[in-house]
């Protein structure tokens, strides 16, 4: 079962650069922000499988809810510079 | 310069959130030694709290609640406990931050001298974190020029 765990991190490890690609070569905003977003939830999910792995998911709990609350944030801080540069 | 924003849902979303922030920032702090975390991230979280109040709110309202000469004390504030605490350990003769010589002054033994003393420099070392990422998010969205100092914005408008 652990290498089930640590094959699902890899592999979503390689999707993050993926996303990467986008976020540094996407053409215009909109795209960057729904790349930075995309890699923000596939890190969460990341840190969740590495709690799986060490077999303290409680504590890994704490460190993806704060990597959620932080995406939350620089969603809203994305929004408001879209909103300026109206 | 940040100004309110006039949506209702961001602004009411900002202002039931920021307090849930703190507490689940101070429970990081708190539960430092036994979990991931501690001083610095939970200084984080604390300072991203007010970045999220700064952005949803404006300048203005922050000024009020936070004012920024309140923000670079609790930062001093901060570094005054964390080397308050190791030179108390030095002086009572241990290495510094060496938390078992505070059991003299504290009247427990050691090993709860050593849980309580690591608990302050975490709270001091939290403080200054969220003083220092409050202020630099501060200048980098104002650019440095405050919105009463008009002075100064004259002599950067005359000079191009």
């Amino acid at each position: 079962m652990n290498e089930f765990f640590v094959a699902v991190g890899l592999g979503l490890c390689i999707l993050v650069f993926l996303v990467l690609y986008r976020v540094i070569f996407g053409p215009g905003v909109f795209n960057r922000i729904a790349a930075i977003s995309a890699i923000g939830t596939k890190t969460l999910i990341i840190l969740l499988v590495l709690g799986y792995v060490y077999n303290r998911v409680d504590m890994f709990i704490d460190i993806s809810m704060v990597y959620a609350l932080l995406n939350f944030i620089g969603c809203i801080a994305a929004a408001k510079y879209l909103e300026m540069e109206r | 310069m940040i100004a309110s924003s006039d949506d209702i849902i961001i602004k009411t979303i900002a202002r039931i959130f920021v307090p849930f922030i703190q507490l689940y920032a101070l429970y990081v702090i708190m539960h430092g030694h036994y979990s991931p975390g501690g001083g610095f991230q939970g200084g984080v979280i604390l300072g991203a709290s007010m970045a999220l109040l700064l952005i949803t709110h404006g300048y203005d309202e922050v000024k009020r609640r936070l004012p920024e000469g309140v923000v670079m004390l609790l930062g001093s504030v901060g570094v005054l406990i964390y080397a308050g605490i190791g030179l108390t350990c030095l002086l009572l003769g241990g290495n510094y931050l060496d938390y078992s010589q505070l059991s003299v002054i504290l009247h427990v033994d050691p090993a709860h001298a050593r849980s309580l003393g690591i608990l302050g420099v975490e709270l001091g070392v939290g403080f200054t974190v969220m003083a220092i990422m409050y202020s630099i998010f501060f200048d980098i969205s104002t650019g440095g020029i405050l919105p009463g100092d008009e002075k100064r914005n004259e002599e950067l408008e005359n000079n191009g």
